[in-house]
C-alpha cells in the first residue's frame, strides 16, 4: 500500500524526525511503501508532491501542532494521531489502516 | 534657609551631572579642593535651598544633591579667585567623571525554589540575593554596630584632657585605617578611603570639639556627633546616602572603643568553623574583621545593595542574602543552614534533599571555576593558532598577585599613581618594595610599570600645580616630567633597582611627540648613571614603551617606533582626544564612539605601523575588557590586551573560540561599513567568527549519580553552564521544562532526549548523560532511562548545520544498533569519536 505521512512536533528538533524514522521502519515491516514529510526546525523536508498525495491510499498525520499546507490533502483519507503515538505504538497505526 | 547671597563673594551655579547624585566620592573630592584655600565656601542646593559648608564631606552629602539639581557655590575670602577657578574647573571637568555604577537594589523577583526542592517540600525563607554564591555553615549572630546601645560611663574630666583623649583616638583610628589601606585591594581601598574622609571631615571635627568644650567627655562627644550625622544621613531621600549612615556609626563606634579602651559589646567576633553570619545590619569594618576562611555566608535583615559591607562581600565573593525578616526567632546559634545567594533563599534545615541539591550545586560551581582557572593559565590561542597575550591592569601588589592566580600572561599596566596620591611622594625605598613584590609575583612574566601619570583629574598637593582652565589638555603625564625631575628620578631609580627581580618594562604616559620620548630616555640614562656610580646592579635592557592616548602620537609612529620597544593604546583617552568629546558628558558622550569606522581605522593604522617595525602593541583601556571587541582586536592583529584581573579567565576562554582569519574578513568588512553596520557585525561576530563544537567531552557525564529527572535536568543545565555556553541558566531551565511538560522526552528503550530551542545558550550543543541507575522519566514504554542524549539548539544561530545534525541524531536514536553502541561505550573520548563519525562531524 502507498502511504504518506507528515510529522511535526512543538520544537521541531527531535520528535519530528524520530517519528518519521519510526514510521518509515514500521511501514517497511508491514510491507508498505511510505513517504514521510517532516515539518521541523529546518522547515518542510522531503515534501510530498501532488503526485505523492494523489497516489496515496491514506495519509498519517503524527502531529502535535497544526501543519503547513493542510489543504493539499483535501479528499485524502487522513488518520491523525498525536505524534507520541508514532513512537509509542506505530504498529497500532498501521493495523488501523489495514482494517 | 535661603541662600545667603553676599555681594562680595564670588559665585557660580552648576548642575549635578551624576546619576548617583553627589555621593561620598565626588563630595570628598569637592571638600578636599575647598579645603585647599582659606576663603569660606558654601554650597547651596537650589532645589531644596539646603545650604552647607563645602569644606565638609558630611555637609555636602547631607544637601541631598541629585542628578539635575542646580547648585550654587559661593566663595568668600582672601584667595577667593583661586578657590573660584579651581572649583569651577572641578565641576566642569572632573565632576562628570565621578559617577559610580550603582548596584541595583536586590530584585524582588518572586521566590523561586529549585524544582527538585519544590517537589520534596522543604522549609525555606526568602530574601533578596545581594552577593552571589552558595554557602553552608553554622549560624553565628553578630550584634550590629549601634550607638544607641553604647553604654558610656565616662565622666568628663578636664576639657583639655578630654580633647587630648579625643585627638589620640582620632589619630589611632586614622593610623589603623591607613595601615589597612597599604594591604588592601582596590575595592576595600575605596571603602577605607571613604572612612578616612569622614574622620577628616571639618564638620565632624568641629562638632566633636564643640561638645568637648561644653564639658562633655570625649566618649559622649563622639556618641552625640555620630548619632547626629547618622540621623542626618538617614533622612536623605537617596538610598545611597542613607547607607552612609552606617559608615558614620561605625566610625563613631570605632572611636568609642578607642576611647573606652575596649570593643563595644560583641560587634566583632572570631569565627572558628564554617559559619553564616546573621545580623540586622553589617558595617564594613565588621565585615573586614571576619575571618574569610570561615565566613561562608551572610544573612542580613536590612541592607541596601550599595551598603559598603555588601560591596565588600561581592568583591570577596561571600554569598549574601538580605531582607530576611525575624532571623532571631527563626534561627538559633550553631544551627547548620544553607544560604543560596543566587536565588535569595535560606534553608534552616539540612534535609537530605537540600544537602544533596547544594552539594551538587557547590560541586558544579567549583568545577566551573576550576575549568576556567585551569584553562586560564594556558595561553589564549585562537582556533587557527593566533596568540593574544592577556595581561592584567593593576595598581597594588595584592592585585598583581591575584592576577597571576587568574592566569594573567603578565601585568600589562601597573599604575603607580596610587603610590603618589598621599600627602607626600613615596620614597625610593617604598617604591622598590612595591615593584619588587610585583616582579616576584610575576615569576619571570613581563611587568609593565607606567611611570606616574599625574595631573588632569589626579592632582596631588605636593606638586603645587596651579589650577588650569582645561586640565585634561594641560600639564599631565609625561608633560610634568620636565618640571618634576626629582620625582621622576626617584621613581626611575626605584624601577631600575627592582629590575633585577624580573622582566620589568617601563611605560611612559601621555606622549604626544618624539621630543618627550628623547627627554625621558635622557632622564633614564641619568638614573642609570647614578646607580652605576653607587655600584648598584640593575638590568640594562629594560624595554621602553609609550602610551598612545594623544592622536598626534598615533601619526608620529614612523619616528616613535625607532625609539621605543612597544606601545600601549589607552583607548579611553585616545577616543576622548580623537573625537574631542568627553565620555563623562552625557550631551556629547555618544560622539566618543569606539566602534565607529574612524576609530577602527585609527586602531588599524596604529597596529599596522607598529607591526611593520616588528614592535608590539597592546590595548589597556576599558575596551580591552569588553568581549564584544575581541573579534575586532583579533582581526586587526593586536598583540596584547590588558584588563581588570577578574575578567581574565573569561576573556581568555572566549579568545579560544574565535578564528582569527574569520575575524580578519570581518574587520575588512567593518572598514567599509557605517556605524550601525559595524555594531551589527560586532554583535553577530560570536556567531560568524567563533564556534563551539556541537559535541565535546566537557558536555558528557558518563557516570552520573542523578537519581531523578529533576537532578538529571539540573545536570544538563550545569554542563552547559560550566562550558560557558549559557549565561542564563534559569531561562534555559524554563525552556527545557516547558518542552518536557508537553510530554515526556523519554523515547523508550532506556533513552531520553530532553531538548529545547532558546537563545539562553550561545551555541548549539549535544549533551550526554549516562546514569549509574535507571531513572523514571515517564517514558512511552515506562522503562527507566539509562542514557540521555540532550539537544540544546540556539534559536537564532546562523550558519552551521546543527539543526541538520540534530535531525540525523534523532533518526539514528530510532535504530537498535546505534542505541546499543551508545550504551556499550564507557569512556567519553571513544563516545565522542563514535558520535562524530555517526553524525558526520569531522573531528578537529
Amino acid at each position: 500500500m502507498k502511504i504518506i505521512a507528515v510529522t511535526a512536533c512543538p520544537t521541531g528538533i527531535a520528535h519530528t524526525y524520530m517519528a518519521a524514522a519510526r514510521l518509515e521502519a514500521v511501514a517497511k515491516n508491514f510491507g508498505h511503501e511510505i513517504k514521510v514529510e517532516t515539518q521541523g526546525a529546518m522547515g518542510i523536508e522531503n515534501k510530498l508532491t501532488d503526485t505523492d498525495i494523489r497516489q496515496a491510499k491514506v495519509a498519517i498525520f503524527a502531529i502535535d501542532i497544526e501543519i503547513e499546507g493542510r489543504e493539499r490533502f483535501n479528499g485524502v483519507n487522513i488518520i491523525q494521531v498525536p505524534l507520541q503515538e508514532a513512537l509509542k505504538n506505530p504498529e497500532g497505526i498501521f493495523r488501523k489502516i489495514q482494517h | 534657609m535661603s541662600p545667603n547671597l553676599s555681594s562680595t563673594s564670588l559665585q557660580f551655579v552648576f548642575t549635578c551631572p551624576l546619576l548617583a547624585g553627589m555621593h561620598a566620592r565626588p563630595a570628598s573630592h569637592f571638600a578636599t579642593l575647598a579645603n585647599s584655600f582659606i576663603s569660606e565656601c558654601t554650597l547651596t542646593n537650589l532645589r531644596n535651598n539646603n545650604e552647607g559648608n563645602a569644606k565638609s564631606v558630611l555637609s555636602i552629602i547631607s544637601l541631598d544633591i541629585r542628578q539635575g539639581d542646580n547648585c550654587l557655590v559661593q566663595i568668600n575670602g582672601a584667595d577667593e579667585q583661586f578657590g573660584y577657578t579651581s572649583l569651577r574647573n572641578f565641576t566642569e571637568h572632573v565632576l562628570p567623571t565621578c559617577d559610580v555604577p550603582l548596584a541595583k537594589s536586590p530584585s524582588t523577583k518572586p521566590f523561586s525554589l529549585p524544582r527538585i526542592l519544590q517537589q520534596v517540600g522543604v522549609a525555606c525563607y526568602s530574601g533578596s540575593a545581594a552577593s552571589p554564591g552558595v554557602g553552608r555553615g553554622k549560624v553565628v549572630f553578630l550584634n550590629s554596630v549601634s550607638l544607641s546601645h553604647a553604654a558610656i560611663s565616662h565622666d568628663a574630666t578636664d576639657p583639655k584632657e578630654e580633647l587630648q583623649r579625643l585627638k589620640r583616638a582620632l589619630r589611632n583610628v586614622r593610623d589603623n585605617i591607613r595601615e589597612e589601606l597599604t594591604r588592601s585591594g582596590s575595592q576595600t581601598r575605596d571603602v577605607l578611603q571613604a572612612e578616612l574622609a569622614l574622620l577628616d571631615d571639618v564638620l565632624f571635627a568641629e562638632r566633636l570639639a564643640h561638645q568637648v568644650n561644653n564639658d562633655k567627655s570625649a566618649a559622649q562627644a563622639v556618641l552625640e556627633t555620630g548619632k547626629f550625622f547618622a540621623d542626618l544621613l538617614r533622612h536623605s531621600d537617596s538610598e545611597y546616602i542613607r547607607e552612609r549612615a552606617a559608615d558614620v556609626e561605625e566610625i563613631a563606634a570605632h572611636l568609642l572603643s578607642e576611647i573606652c579602651g575596649k570593643d563595644l559589646p560583641k560587634t566583632v567576633i572570631t569565627l572558628h568553623e564554617p559559619s553564616v553570619v546573621v545580623a540586622d545590619t553589617l558595617a564594613p569594618r565588621q565585615f573586614l574583621k571576619l575571618d574569610r576562611h570561615f565566613l561562608k555566608g551572610i544573612v542580613l535583615e536590612y541592607a541596601g545593595a550599595n551598603s559598603h559591607a555588601l560591596i565588600l562581600a561581592r568583591s570577596y565573593g561571600v554569598p549574601a542574602v538580605v531582607g530576611v525578616k525575624h532571623t532571631k526567632s527563626l534561627l538559633s546559634t550553631g544551627q547548620a543552614i544553607v544560604v543560596d545567594a543566587n536565588r535569595g533563599l535560606l534553608f534552616p534545615e539540612l534535609l537530605p534533599a537540600v544537602e544533596r541539591f547544594y552539594a551538587r550545586e557547590v560541586r558544579t560551581l567549583s568545577r566551573q571555576t576550576e575549568i576556567l582557572k585551569a584553562s586560564a593559565s594556558s595561553p589564549a590561542i585562537t582556533r587557527d593558532g593566533i596568540n593574544l597575550d592577556v595581561g592584567a591592569n593593576a595598581s597594588a601588589q595584592d592585585e598583581a598577585i591575584l592576577a597571576f592566580g587568574n592566569g594573567a600572561d603578565g601585568i600589562g599596566l601597573f599604575r603607580t599613581e596610587m603610590l603618589f596620591m598621599e600627602a607626600r611622594p613615596p620614597s625610593e625605598k617604598e617604591q622598590v618594595a612595591v615593584y619588587e613584590q610585583v616582579l616576584k609575583a610575576a615569576s619571570g612574566k613581563p611587568v609593565i610599570i607606567r611611570t606616574f601619570d599625574l595631573g588632569g583629574d589626579k592632582a596631588v598637593p605636593y606638586l603645587g600645580l596651579a589650577p588650569e582652565e582645561n586640565p585634561f589638555l594641560g600639564l599631565r603625564g609625561v608633560r610634568l616630567y620636565a618640571t618634576q625631575r626629582d620625582l621622576l628620578q626617584v621613581q626611575l631609580r626605584a624601577i631600575l633597582r627592582a629590575s633585577v627581580f624580573g622582566d620589568v618594562h617601563i611605560l611612559i604616559p601621555m606622549v604626544s611627540c618624539l621630543e618627550e620620548v628623547l627627554a625621558f630616555k635622557q632622564q633614564l640614562k641619568a638614573a642609570k648613571e647614578d646607580l652605576r656610580s653607587q655600584n648598584t646592579v640593575f638590568r640594562e635592557d629594560i624595554p621602553i614603551g609609550i602610551m598612545l592616548e594623544v592622536p598626534a602620537a598615533a601619526f608620529s609612529l614612523y619616528q616613535l617606533r625607532n625609539e621605543v620597544d612597544f606601545f600601549s593604546v589607552g583607548t579611553n583617552d585616545l577616543a576622548q582626544y580623537f573625537f574631542a568629546a568627553d565620555r563623562g558628558n552625557p550631551n556629547v558622550s555618544k560622539l566618543s564612539n569606539q566602534s565607529s569606522p574612524s576609530f577602527i581605522r585609527l586602531l588599524k593604522r596604529i597596529i599596522d605601523e607598529v607591526g611593520a617595525a616588528d614592535k608590539w602593541v597592546g590595548i589597556c583601556g576599558d575596551m580591552a575588557s569588553d568581549a564584544k571587541y575581541l573579534p575586532l582586536f583579533l582581526g586587526l592583529g593586536l598583540d596584547e590586551i590588558s584588563l581588570p584581573v577578574v575578567n581574565i579567565p573569561k576573556i581568555k576562554s572566549i579568545v579560544r573560540t574565535y578564528s582569527a582569519s574569520a575575524c580578519r574578513s570581518l574587520v575588512d568588512e567593518m572598514l567599509l561599513s557605517s556605524d550601525a553596520d559595524i555594531n551589527h557585525l560586532l554583535a553577530s561576530a560570536e556567531q560568524t567568527c567563533s564556534s563551539h563544537p556541537l559535541l565535546s567531552e566537557e558536555l558528557m557525564i558518563l557516570d552520573s549519580d542523578s537519581n531523578n529527572k529533576e537532578e538529571a535536568m539540573q545536570e544538563f543545565i550545569d554542563l552547559l553552564r560550566n562550558a560557558g555556553r549559557t549565561s542564563d541558566p534559569e531561562k534555559l531551565e524554563e525552556a527545557l521544562w516547558s518542552r518536557e511538560l508537553v510530554y515526556s522526552t523519554g523515547l523508550g528503550f532506556g533513552f531520553a532526549t530532553p531538548h529545547c530551542k532558546t537563545d539562553a545558550i550561545n551555541a548549539s550543543s549535544i549533551i550526554v548523560l549516562k546514569f549509574t541507575q535507571p531513572i523514571d522519566w515517564g517514558a512511552v514504554d515506562a522503562l527507566g532511562v539509562r542514557m540521555v542524549i540532550g539537544m540544546a539548539a540556539r534559536a537564532t544561530q546562523n550558519g552551521g548545520n546543527h539543526m541538520q545534525v540534530f535531525s540525523v541524531l534523532a533518526r539514528k536514536l530510532m535504530t537498535d544498533d546505534f542505541r546499543k553502541q551508545l550504551l556499550a561505550i564507557d569512556d567519553s573520548a571513544t563516545l565522542l569519536s563514535y558520535l562524530s563519525e555517526q553524525l558526520n562531524l569531522g573531528l578537529k
